[in-house]
């Protein structure tokens, strides 16, 4: 079977800044794959070029058989971009709910102006993921009455309402009180269980070695090695993921 | 005894409590001061002439007062009507003029910039002459409450579009990348999600300049057309050579409704920043 996502030799810049140098990356269907680097190294501007919310300087990127190419214009490129996004699912650092809807209308949002559901189908879809994140109980609130572990679980059923093939992750929980890290990654586990192909960048080395088939590490807009968690984690080869590795070891982030 | 009676009290308490008595004070030394000074006037405009500091009173015409006050409140209606047709015209044509500063359309960022650069560039008062004396001259001659409304409506739209920036700025970039991240068009985005919250932010300020409308609206009766407050007040000031009086029992309705509007403001305003609506 071919890769759900394959990317190749993806550049971006940022004005001068060269932040992707020819990355190349393929992840399987059911695959959970995690990015560690730190920060800088470009891995969520990598995150960010899957689902086109920052647009590729050079390179390809492939999606469930969709290929776009960087630099392209106009309508069919616009269309391609849309479809991208409705195979992924992305859960951001910051869980950016709508304020300004209920817990259920967020995860409704999607389901009913994009796919343009009817509200009892998009309702029963959205309890049905509200539920999966353990958070029905709370649908009638609004976001700001949520802890931050709740936030982020209920952006993660707004991702899910939308059925994608692939979930990205970005820094899920980077925002969050250390107290409420665990009912996130719990959440994530049992996507991860249930065979959910997963994109996640991350500094929790706990979840990468339980939960990921695979580890990729970035510096400096490089892909400088990738492995299975197990061997990885007992001796990463490259100098540079080395020092990354001790340094989670020893307790620091580079956060 | 009650322990909790007796006890001491910490010194952070007695700061809070001396700062509590300072407010409170303050308060009412202001509302004391207003009171005075509401009874200065009051005092010089009783007609009495035995006033201290040989300051002599001046007499107002009662008679005229009571007969005409009421002809000059029926302009109430015109002032508030006036105002909130103008204030919807304002607000629309600032939403444009803003979602136009916003857009990398050049035509559009063109027509927005050059709105709210001829609008502010100019008086209002100029304005409004313009719609209802040069119009005519072109053969266009609108309703006088029409053409007030657009004078009142085009200027303040142009100054209410940096209300509405500021509005549609305050959404976070997050939230736009939620919203095409499931998959929602720019339009889409705008509408379901930036514009909502904007227009949030945007209440508050709205009212204010809502407030200040009532009472620029007074300069439409430069025309003669809008039978508002300021109109019927110089109407039938001049008729009996009573302006001052006229005038007085105009700003003592201005005066009233800003202090209503205001209150009603306030509310709205401790509301919307309270709600997680």
């Amino acid at each position: 079977m071919p890769p759900i996502v394959r990317v190749n030799d993806l550049d971006k810049y940022f004005g001068r800044l060269h932040v992707l140098k020819g990355i190349r990356l393929d992840v399987e269907l059911g695959e959970v794959v995690c990015i560690i680097g730190r920060s800088g190294s470009g891995k969520s501007t990598l995150l960010r070029c899957l689902n086109f919310l920052e647009e590729p300087s050079a390179g390809t990127i492939e999606v469930d058989n969709l290929v776009v190419e960087a630099g392209g214009k106009g309508r069919a490129h616009r269309q391609l971009i849309h479809e991208v996004r409705l195979k992924t699912g992305m859960v951001f650092q910051e869980f950016n709910l709508f304020p300004h809807m209920s817990v259920l209308g967020n995860v409704m949002e999607g389901p009913i102006t994009v796919k343009g559901q009817s509200n009892s189908e998009a309702t029963e879809i959205a309890e049905m993921n509200l539920d999966r994140v353990g958070l029905l109980f709370k649908k009638d609130e609004y976001p700001n009455r949520l802890s931050g572990g709740q936030k982020q679980r209920v952006a993660i059923a707004r991702a899910l309402a939308m059925e994608p093939k692939l979930m990205l992750f970005d820094e899920p929980t980077s925002a969050l009180d250390p107290e409420l890290i665990g009912e996130v990654l719990n959440v994530m586990k049992r996507l991860a269980h249930e065979g959910m192909t997963m994109l996640v960048v991350t500094h929790e080395m706990g979840f990468a070695r339980e939960a990921a088939h695979r580890v990729v590490v970035m510096a400096e807009g490089e892909l400088i090695e990738q492995g299975e968690p197990e061997s990885f984690f007992r001796s990463p080869k490259d100098p540079r993921a080395k020092a990354l590795i001790e340094g989670y070891r020893s307790g620091a982030r580079d956060e | 005894m009650d322990y909790q009676d007796v006890r001491p009290k910490s010194q952070s308490e007695l700061i809070f409590e001396a700062q509590l008595r300072r407010d409170r004070q303050f308060r009412a030394n202001v509302a004391l001061t207003w009171i005075v000074l509401l009874l200065i006037l009051a005092v010089m405009f009783s007609g009495r002439n035995n006033l201290p500091f040989g300051i002599g009173g001046i007499k107002l015409d009662s008679a005229f007062m009571q007969a005409n006050w009421s002809f000059i409140a029926r302009g109430i209606t015109s002032t508030i009507g006036i105002s909130i047709l103008s204030i919807i015209l304002a607000t629309l044509l600032a939403l444009f003029a803003a979602l136009g500063r916003l857009s990398r359309f050049p035509p559009f960022f063109a027509v927005s910039t050059f709105y709210v650069s001829l609008i502010r560039g100019t008086p209002l008062y100029l304005q409004i002459f313009f719609f209802f004396l040069a119009l005519p001259q072109l053969g266009i001659i609108l309703p006088g409450l029409w053409a007030g409304v657009l004078a009142l409506g085009l200027n303040y739209g142009a100054y209410m579009s940096e209300i509405f920036r500021a509005g549609l700025a305050a959404v976070g970039k997050g939230q736009r990348e939620a919203a095409m991240a499931i998959g929602m068009t720019a339009r889409q985005t705008m509408q379901r999600i930036v514009l909502p919250q904007a227009l949030r932010f945007a209440i508050p300020p709205t009212g204010n300049e809502f407030i200040a409308m009532t009472k620029d609206s007074a300069l439409v009766s430069a025309t003669g057309f809008v039978h508002e407050l300021m109109w019927r007040a110089t109407k039938v000031g001049r008729a009996h050579f009573r302006n001052l009086e006229a005038l007085i029992i105009a700003a003592v309705f201005y005066w009233i409704m800003t202090l209503i509007l205001t209150a009603l403001q306030s509310r709205l305003e401790s509301r919307m920043s309270r709600g997680d609506r």
